[in-house]
C-alpha cells in the first residue's frame, strides 16, 4: 500500500519532469548508433567519393550476433552513467532538500520507501532499454540479416541483469551520501573500478559481475547459455539483493537532517 | 498527564554539545513553547524528538504507545524550513503523505481537502507547490503535519520566517488546532509565546532554565518597582522614601530614583501624601513592572 504509493508518486515525478521522454529516446539512441553507423559509414563514403584512386573501400562482415553486442557496448560506457545521473538524487536528493524530514517521521517502512523507488526507477529503466533494444534488433535484422528471437532475448534477459546491478549500486550510494553529486561519482567509480578488476583477473573470476557481457558475447556466438553466466547472473542478482539490504540498514542508521 | 517525558536528553555534533541534558515533560492538549535565542538547541530538540537525530544520550518515552509501536503515527513535524516536492500541487502532496500516514485514498483525499480548507490555501489546491510564497508553504506544512490527526504537533518556528499579518493568521490556526491536540512550538521571540502557548520551556546554550505554565512565570518573575523623577536633588530624598514601611529599598540611577516596593497600593498612597504635604517637585511618577521580558533579555544578553 505505502510501498505502491511511493512507487507512483516516483512515476508521476519521472513523467512530470519529462524523464519518461528522454530517457527512452537516449536508450534508443545509444542502442542503434553503433550498427547503423557500422553499416552506413562506409557505404556513405564510398557514395560521397573523395578517396584516392583505386583504394578500396572494404565494407566489413558484420555478423548480426557480432552487430547487436554493438548496442552492449555503447550500453556499458554511457547506459551506466545515464543510469548512475537518473538514479543519483533519489533519495539523496530528498535528504539534501529537506522533504525527506518530512517524508521519513511519517510512518515510513525505509526498506519499502528504498524498493519502490529502486523499482520505479528500474521500471523506467526497463522501458527504455526494451524500446532501445528492439529497435536495435529492427536495424540489425534489417541490415545485417535475421537475429533469432531465442539469441536476442538471451541476450536481453542477462544483460537487464548487469542493468538491475548498476541501478542497485546508485541507490545503495543515495543511502550513504547526502549529496547527489557524490552519489554520481561514488556509482560511476564503482561501475570504472569493477570493470578494472575485471579485467585484471578476468580468467580467474568467470562469475564478476561485469563479465556478464563477455558471457553474452559467447552466448551470441554459440547460442548456448554457458554455466559461468548462469553463475556470474546469479551473483549479479546476490550482489543486488545484498546491497538493497544495506541500504536499509544504511538509511536506518544514518540521521535524517542535517 | 504526560504525552512524553525527555529524561537526560543530550545530543553531541562531533564532541559539540548542543543540547546539554534536558528532563522535561509535555502535558497532554497544552500548548508548550520552547522559547530560546538562536542556537539555544531548539531545532536539535525537535528533531530528536521527531525521531530524525538519534539522541546521544538520554530518553524519550511516549506514553499510551506500546514498546513496539512506530511513534511516528502520534507526531506530526513542521521542520523550520520545510521544503517539499515542487513539482506537485498542494493537494497530491497533502494526498502522499497522507497515505504514508496509513489513510487510504478517499480518506487522505478528504482530510486534504479538509486540511487545504482550513489552514486557508484551499484556492491553491491544484497550483504547483513551486508557486507558492512562503506563507502558503508554511501553511501546506502544518496541514501535512496534521494530515494524520496526530496527539502531538510539533512545530518548529512556525512564525518567525511570517509577516506580521502571516503571522497573525498562524497563531490564530494553532490556537484552533490547539482543540485537537497538544502542541510543542519553538519560537526565539517571547510575545509569540506569551501569546499562546500554556507552558513554557526556555532554553539556552542546550540547557532549559525555567519550565511551568506561564501564568505561574509571569508572577514569578514580575516584580513592582516605582520609577520616581524629581526636579531638584533627587538624592536627598533617598533616606525619606527608605523610611517608609512599605519601602524596601530605594536607589538613584540617571537621575531616577528607583523604589522597590513590598505593597504596592500603601506604598503608592503613602509617597503621594507626603510629596504632596512637603511639596516635592516631582516631574514623574510611574509604577513599573519587571516582567518574563527583563528576565528573557537577560538570559539571552549573558
Ligand atoms: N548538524 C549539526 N552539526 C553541527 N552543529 C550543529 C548541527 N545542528 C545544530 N548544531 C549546533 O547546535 C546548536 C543548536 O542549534 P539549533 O538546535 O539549530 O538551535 P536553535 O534551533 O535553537 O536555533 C548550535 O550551536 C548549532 O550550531
Ligand atoms: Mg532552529
Amino acid at each position: 500500500m505505502q510501498w505502491m504509493t511511493i512507487f507512483k508518486k516516483e512515476l508521476l515525478g519521472d513523467w512530470r519532469s519529462m524523464k519518461w521522454i528522454w530517457v527512452p529516446l537516449v536508450f534508443i539512441l545509444l542502442c542503434i548508433m553503433d550498427p547503423l553507423m557500422t553499416y552506413f559509414m562506409p557505404r556513405i563514403l564510398d557514395s560521397v567519393g573523395g578517396m584516392p584512386e583505386g583504394a578500396v573501400i572494404e565494407f566489413p562482415e558484420v555478423p548480426p550476433t557480432e552487430a547487436i553486442m554493438m548496442s552492449l557496448t555503447e550500453l556499458s560506457m554511457f547506459g551506466s552513467l545515464l543510469i548512475a545521473a537518473i538514479t543519483m538524487s533519489v533519495i539523496a536528493g530528498e535528504r539534501k532538500s529537506g522533504v525527506a524530514e518530512l517524508i521519513l517521521v511519517k510512518p515510513v517502512n525505509y526498506f519499502s520507501y528504498i524498493t519502490s523507488k529502486w523499482a520505479a526507477k528500474l521500471f523506467l529503466i526497463f522501458i527504455s532499454y526494451s524500446l532501445g533494444m528492439l529497435a536495435s534488433w529492427y536495424y540489425v535484422d534489417l541490415l545485417f540479416g535475421g537475429l533469432s528471437a531465442e539469441r536476442f532475448f538471451g541476450l536481453f534477459i542477462f544483460y537487464f541483469i548487469w542493468l538491475i546491478f548498476t541501478v542497485t549500486v546508485a541507490i545503495f550510494y543515495n543511502t550513504i551520501f547526502k549529496r547527489p553529486g557524490i552519489v554520481l561519482a561514488a556509482s560511476v567509480g564503482t561501475y570504472i573500478a569493477l570493470s578494472i578488476l575485471a579485467q585484471v583477473f578476468a580468467n580467474r573470476s568467470p562469475w564478476f559481475p561485469n563479465n556478464i557481457s563477455s558471457h553474452i558475447r559467447s552466448l551470441m556466438a554459440s547460442g548456448e547459455v554457458s554455466s559461468d553466466l548462469w553463475i556470474a547472473a546469479g551473483v549479479t542478482v546476490g550482489i543486488s539483493i545484498i546491497l538493497l539490504i544495506a541500504s536499509n540498514f544504511s538509511l536506518r542508521k544514518a540521521e535524517l537532517a542535517e | 498527564m504526560a504525552v512524553v517525558e525527555v529524561r537526560q536528553l543530550e545530543k553531541s555534533f562531533k564532541g559539540k554539545e548542543a543540547v546539554k541534558g534536558l528532563d522535561f515533560e509535555l502535558q497532554r492538549g497544552k500548548v508548550i513553547a520552547l522559547l530560546g535565542p538562536n542556537g539555544a538547541g531548539k531545532t536539535t530538540t525537535l528533531r530528536m524528538l521527531s525521531g530524525l537525530l538519534k539522541p546521544t544520550k538520554g530518553t524519550i518515552r511516549f506514553s499510551e504507545t506500546n514498546e513496539n509501536e512506530d511513534i511516528r503515527n502520534h507526531i506530526g513535524f513542521l521542520p523550520q524550513y520545510p521544503s517539499f516536492h515542487s513539482w506537485m500541487t498542494g493537494k497530491e502532496f497533502l494526498i502522499y503523505v497522507g497515505q504514508l500516514a496509513h489513510l487510504s485514498k478517499d480518506e487522505a483525499q478528504e482530510r486534504a481537502n479538509e486540511l487545504l480548507e482550513k489552514v486557508g490555501i484551499a484556492n491553491a489546491a491544484n497550483q504547483r507547490i513551486g508557486k507558492y510564497s512562503g506563507g502558503m508553504k508554511q501553511r501546506l506544512g502544518i496541514a501535512q503535519a496534521m494530515i494524520h490527526q496526530p496527539q502531538l504537533l510539533m512545530l518548529d518556528e512556525p512564525v518567525s520566517s511570517l509577516d506580521p499579518i502571516g503571522r497573525r493568521e498562524v497563531l490564530q490556526l494553532m490556537e484552533e488546532l490547539k482543540e485537537q491536540t497538544t502542541i510543542l512550538f519553538s519560537t526565539h521571540i517571547l510575545g509569540d509565546a506569551e501569546e499562546i502557548c500554556d507552558d513554557l520551556l526556555l532554553m539556552h546554550n542546550g540547557k532549559i532554565l525555567e519550565s511551568g505554565p506561564i501564568k505561574e512565570l509571569q508572577i514569578k518573575h514580575q516584580t513592582s518597582l516605582l520609577e520616581i523623577i524629581i526636579e531638584e536633588n533627587p538624592e536627598t530624598y533617598i533616606d525619606r522614601l527608605k523610611a517608609f514601611e512599605s519601602i524596601e529599598d530605594c536607589k538613584l540611577e540617571k537621575g531616577k530614583l528607583l523604589v522597590a516596593v513590598n505593597d504596592m497600593d500603601k506604598a503608592r498612597t503613602q509617597i503621594l501624601q507626603a510629596a504632596l504635604q512637603e511639596k516635592w517637585p516631582l516631574i514623574k511618577f510611574e509604577l513599573r513592572r519587571t516582567t518574563l521580558e527583563e528576565m528573557f533579555m537577560k538570559v539571552v544578553s549573558g
